[in-house]
């Protein structure tokens, strides 16, 4: 009975998902594929944007989080809502403001030039292409918990899905769909809060209260002061402007909608963290203490909700992976075609438009088979934060303040990064206890002002 | 101080849950419009 009403909702809401995918209407041009012909209202910028950088990690992850150490990742989860906000008054409207970019690439690019252009679309494909195998092993753990299914199959169910709207529709598809996945998690989880609250919460605010004291203490006292250094450093860049967000700075309307949508991100995300870090809190006093990490969302709910409650939630769940998986899949898209082909090859606008959708597919099916290798959500999303803001971040920041940004600079500042990221991550990381996001960034700042310097001897002014 | 805690909590609660109210509402909005304006595909400028 229980696995019947649980097939009951995943159907429904695979319905409805799809009804409001097919409201989107397929893409027609390649302008619409990768900006939504720079349209977008603010409240799907903002939707959009919160439904993209809520997924498992800011979902599951931050209610174990909460769970072991309390309010102590309510501190770390600030400086991320402080990068949206700060994102939000000094790039998105910078970013907006730039003519004909469809991508990251694009802006470096004008920036810079055609050679930069395409390494930072090498690394934005590949970043893509690893955040969406996290995310695809995420939808696949939650659906095998719904139906009785192998962790492959679910895999591919979860990918297919989102891979058939994203191809067709492109970014407004995924940008409508994001707004439905978010009204549908940002209304939910937080009555699932109340309920735990009202129901099932013995002793009220004061449990409460002293719970999340115990908690945040234990949180402080077992995480040495480098690793909270390395986490505020990797919430504060390691997700800033990844290519479905700068596709969403891009599409908006106007810079004033781009500025606004990031700075309502970041308000939102103070929001979320509290609401997902007092379920985490809220269980420890409803499941036992040992309960692995990733685990805690899914048995608390299991235990205050009734069977159909509990499906509605795992559906709910998926549509938080499904959302960020959407727009990654658009963007990487979106990345390979401007950034890698066009510079090469000239594609008039119904060739971009396949190629585009071409690439949706490969980036899903690679996203798919890489998703077994995954080890777990949160060190598959560590692992990509670390590499991405050393790559880009240097580069794109600096070459959007600076009057004439280098190209030696910048290729210097993205190829060192990277290896440096990748380097130190896989042998030194380990060994000497510092995050590799920190090495990796100095050294791109560092070979970015080397590479400024030189090219401006170079070209002589 | 208690209190104060758990309030915060609540006012969040509202907060996330309004937020998901107003997206949806803009989403009813923005997917209503695009159906009126829809354009028959005949008339389509062939790209």
């Amino acid at each position: 009975m229980g696995t019947v009403l649980s097939v009951a909702v995943v159907l429904a809401y695979v319905v409805l998902l799809t009804f409001v995918a097919v409201r989107a209407r397929a893409a027609r041009e390649f302008a619409e594929f990768s900006l939504a012909k720079r349209a977008l209202p603010l409240a799907l910028v903002f939707g959009s944007l919160a439904a993209t950088y809520v997924g498992p990690g800011f979902s599951i992850s931050f209610v174990g989080r909460g769970f072991n150490s309390g309010f102590l990742f309510l501190g770390i989860g600030l400086a991320y809502a402080l990068q949206n906000i700060l994102v939000g008054f000094l790039i998105a409207p910078r970013l907006r403001a730039l003519k004909d970019c469809h991508s990251l690439g694009d802006v470096i690019g004008q920036k810079y030039d055609r050679k930069c252009q395409i390494v930072a679309g090498v690394i934005s494909v590949g970043l893509c292409a690893g955040f969406s195998a996290v995310m695809a092993k995420a939808g696949g753990v939650v659906l095998s918990d719904i139906l009785p299914l192998p962790i492959w199959s679910s895999v591919a169910i979860v990918v297919g899905v989102t891979a058939l709207y994203t191809t067709f529709g492109g970014l407004r598809a995924s940008v409508i769909t994001d707004a439905f996945q978010f009204s549908a998690f940002a209304t939910l989880l937080p009555m699932t809060l109340l309920i735990a609250l009202a129901f099932n919460l013995k002793g009220g605010a004061e449990t409460f209260t002293n719970q999340a004291i115990e908690a945040t203490s234990q949180g402080l006292q077992s995480t040495r002061f480098i690793e909270i250094v390395g986490f505020i450093t990797a919430f504060l860049l390691g997700e800033t402007l990844i290519p479905p967000y700068a596709n969403r700075a891009l599409a908006s309307k106007t810079t004033r909608i781009s500025r606004n949508g990031f700075i309502l991100a970041g308000l939102f995300s103070i929001v979320w963290f509290v609401v997902m870090i007092s379920l985490g809190i809220i269980a420890r006093s409803i499941i036992p203490k040992d309960t692995a990490e990733d685990l805690v969302l899914l048995n608390l709910v299991k235990m205050i909700m009734p069977a159909s409650g509990y499906a509605l939630l795992l559906v709910v769940l998926i549509s938080v992976v499904m959302s960020s998986l959407d727009s990654l899949l658009n963007a990487g898209a979106v990345a390979f075609t401007q950034d890698i082909i066009q510079p090469f090859i000239k594609l008039q606008n119904g060739q971009a438009l396949s190629i585009g959708r071409a690439a949706t597919i490969a980036i899903a099916l690679v996203a798919a088979v890489c998703a077994v290798f995954v080890p777990s959500i949160i060190e598959g999303l560590l692992l990509c934060y670390t590499i991405w803001a050393p790559a880009i971040l240097p580069a794109l920041i600096i070459g959007l303040f600076v009057k004439k940004p280098r190209p030696l600079a910048g290729i210097l500042s993205m190829g060192i990064g990277t290896i440096v990221a990748i380097v130190f991550e896989f042998t030194l990381s380990d060994f000497t206890g510092i995050p590799a996001i920190i090495p990796a960034l100095a050294f791109a700042v560092l070979v970015y002002f080397l590479g400024h310097w030189f090219g401006k001897i170079k070209s002589g002014v | 101080m208690k209190t104060i805690i758990f309030v915060l909590v609540i006012i969040a609660v509202i907060a996330a849950i309004a937020s998901g109210v107003w997206v949806a509402i803009a989403l009813g909005i923005a997917t209503s419009i695009d159906k009126k304006k829809k354009t028959p595909p005949d008339t389509m400028k062939n790209s």
